[in-house]
């Protein structure tokens, strides 16, 4: 489904991303660790396209997104993306902020748009809000809409860039359940997390990022359990 | 204390006219210098170079001379340069207008960039186009931080006009002058335009809030 093949990244004279090469398949959970300014949330942002790769490739079900005269617009609306700190459009109500985009940009109808959006709050547990301004919201709230708002436009790859990290300790579950929930009904993710049980129980297959490159990647029981190199022990050493 | 209203009651009409004269003018200048002003910030938020430079130099000669000067400028250097002899309104309108452009167009720019960049990238990973986007997602929430600042402008323009007294346009200002100077006393009308003044910048206040309060529901 995707395919990244000898990715860099330079913000100016500093690589963030160094020859990353990996492979994503269909209904696969991937979570995407590492230390902070690891370059883990710049190389999700490469697979759609938010940040520009300097150089190497990026495929998506066999699109080359580097590729000159891409239309990446029409990429992105098969990629839904969730943000650390949820960029829910603040003037439109919950139900607006799901159905804006597949209104505007799929040209659904709008009876069609807010029956599929009302299906997707009842999936997140969050019908009664659908009138709410996201100001009204919890952070765990904010996020679970964010998701649905995703995946109103129906996309095959859903991406989350520590879709936990800017909420309360008590709020973790809720979104972590949605996403769980998410995984379960098979489809593809790439999840950037600090959430270690997550990413033990619910990925399929681990990438454990340390100053731009790929350092190891691998089944997540064995990745947890013995670490093959030297960071990734020092990595899990500290956060477990 | 040796103040006397009675003499200026038979002038009232003919500075109340004046509200509508200073009006007209303010009001196409605010319209002119709104539509320039938003054309000149999305220059300069574009990625086309140029264009950039052109709204940035335009700025900063429109921002770095006096609005006096400007106004003297159109109304003097037309007929001298052209041969068309321009009208005090239209040299007003010009001067108001594009003078205030300058302005705006940084109250835009600055609004929209205040914007959460956040928006920007939501919008972009749902494949929302860039003008819908421009359009629904990032100048509704650009509003709310213009707004306050607009209304500034519009207040400033509004009392600056007094400005085209200078050559010889018949606004509130003028007509005051006119009168004063047949009554052989200044300080009654002036202190009667003063007080006109003072109303229509009030009454923009309170409408400015009033539209700052609608955009407030969503909070």
């Amino acid at each position: 489904m995707i395919k990244v093949e000898h990715l860099y990244k330079k913000f100016g004279s500093n690589e963030v991303l160094t020859d990353i090469s990996t492979e994503i398949k269909k209904g696969e959970v991937v979570s995407i660790i590492g230390p902070s300014g690891s370059g883990k949330s710049t190389f999700l942002r490469c697979l759609n396209m938010l940040e520009i790769p300097t150089s190497g490739k990026v495929f998506i079900n066999g699109q080359d997104l580097t590729g000159p005269k891409k239309d990446i617009q029409k990429i992105r609306q098969q990629i839904g993306m969730v943000f650390q700190h949820f960029h829910l459009f603040p003037h439109l109500t919950v139900l607006e902020n799901l159905t804006y985009a597949p209104m505007k940009v799929k040209g659904e109808t709008k009876s069609l748009a807010e029956e599929k959006a009302r299906a997707l709050l009842l999936r997140v547990g969050l019908s009664e809000k659908e009138k709410a301004y996201p100001s009204s919201l919890s952070g765990g709230q904010k996020q679970r809409v964010a998701i649905a708002r995703a995946l109103a436009m129906e996309p095959e790859l859903m991406l989350f860039d520590e879709p936990t990290s800017a909420l309360d300790p008590e709020m973790v579950k809720e979104v972590l359940d949605v996403m769980k929930d998410l995984a379960k009904s098979g489809m593809t993710m790439a999840v950037v997390t600090h959430e270690m049980g997550f990413a033990r129980e619910v990925a399929d297959r681990v990438l454990f990022l340390d100053h731009g490159v790929l350092v190891e990647e691998g089944e997540p029981r064995e990745f947890f359990a013995s670490p093959k190199t030297e960071r990734a022990r020092d990595f899990l050493e500290k956060v477990l | 204390m040796n103040l006397d209203f009675s003499q200026m009651v038979p002038y009232i009409p003919f500075i109340l006219e004046g509200i509508w004269v200073t009006l007209k003018f303010v009001i196409v200048a605010i319209i002119l210098g709104s539509i320039l002003g938003t054309i000149l910030a999305l220059f300069k938020i574009g990625s086309i170079k140029p264009l950039r430079w052109f709204a940035d130099a335009y700025t900063s000669i429109f921002r770095g001379t006096p609005l006096i000067l400007q106004l003297m400028i159109i109304y003097y250097s037309i007929p001298q340069l052209t041969g068309y002899d321009i009208s005090p309104f239209l040299s007003a309108i010009l001067a108001f207008g594009l003078n205030s452009s300058a302005y705006i167009s940084e109250i835009i720019r600055a609004g929209i960039q205040a914007v959460d960049k956040g928006q920007m990238e939501a919008a972009q990973a749902l494949g929302i186009p860039y003008r819908a986007m421009m359009k629904d997602i990032i100048l509704p929430q650009a509003l709310k931080n213009i707004l306050p600042a607009l209304m500034n402008e519009f207040i400033t323009l509004t009392k600056e006009s007094a400005i085209v007294s200078t050559i010889g346009y018949l606004d509130l200002m003028r007509r005051a002058q006119v009168v004063g100077s047949d009554l052989f006393r200044n300080f009654e009308p002036l202190l009667f335009v003063g007080l006109i003044y003072w109303c229509l910048v009030m009454g923009l206040t309170v409408l400015g809030r009033m539209f700052e309060r609608r955009l407030k529901q969503s909070d």
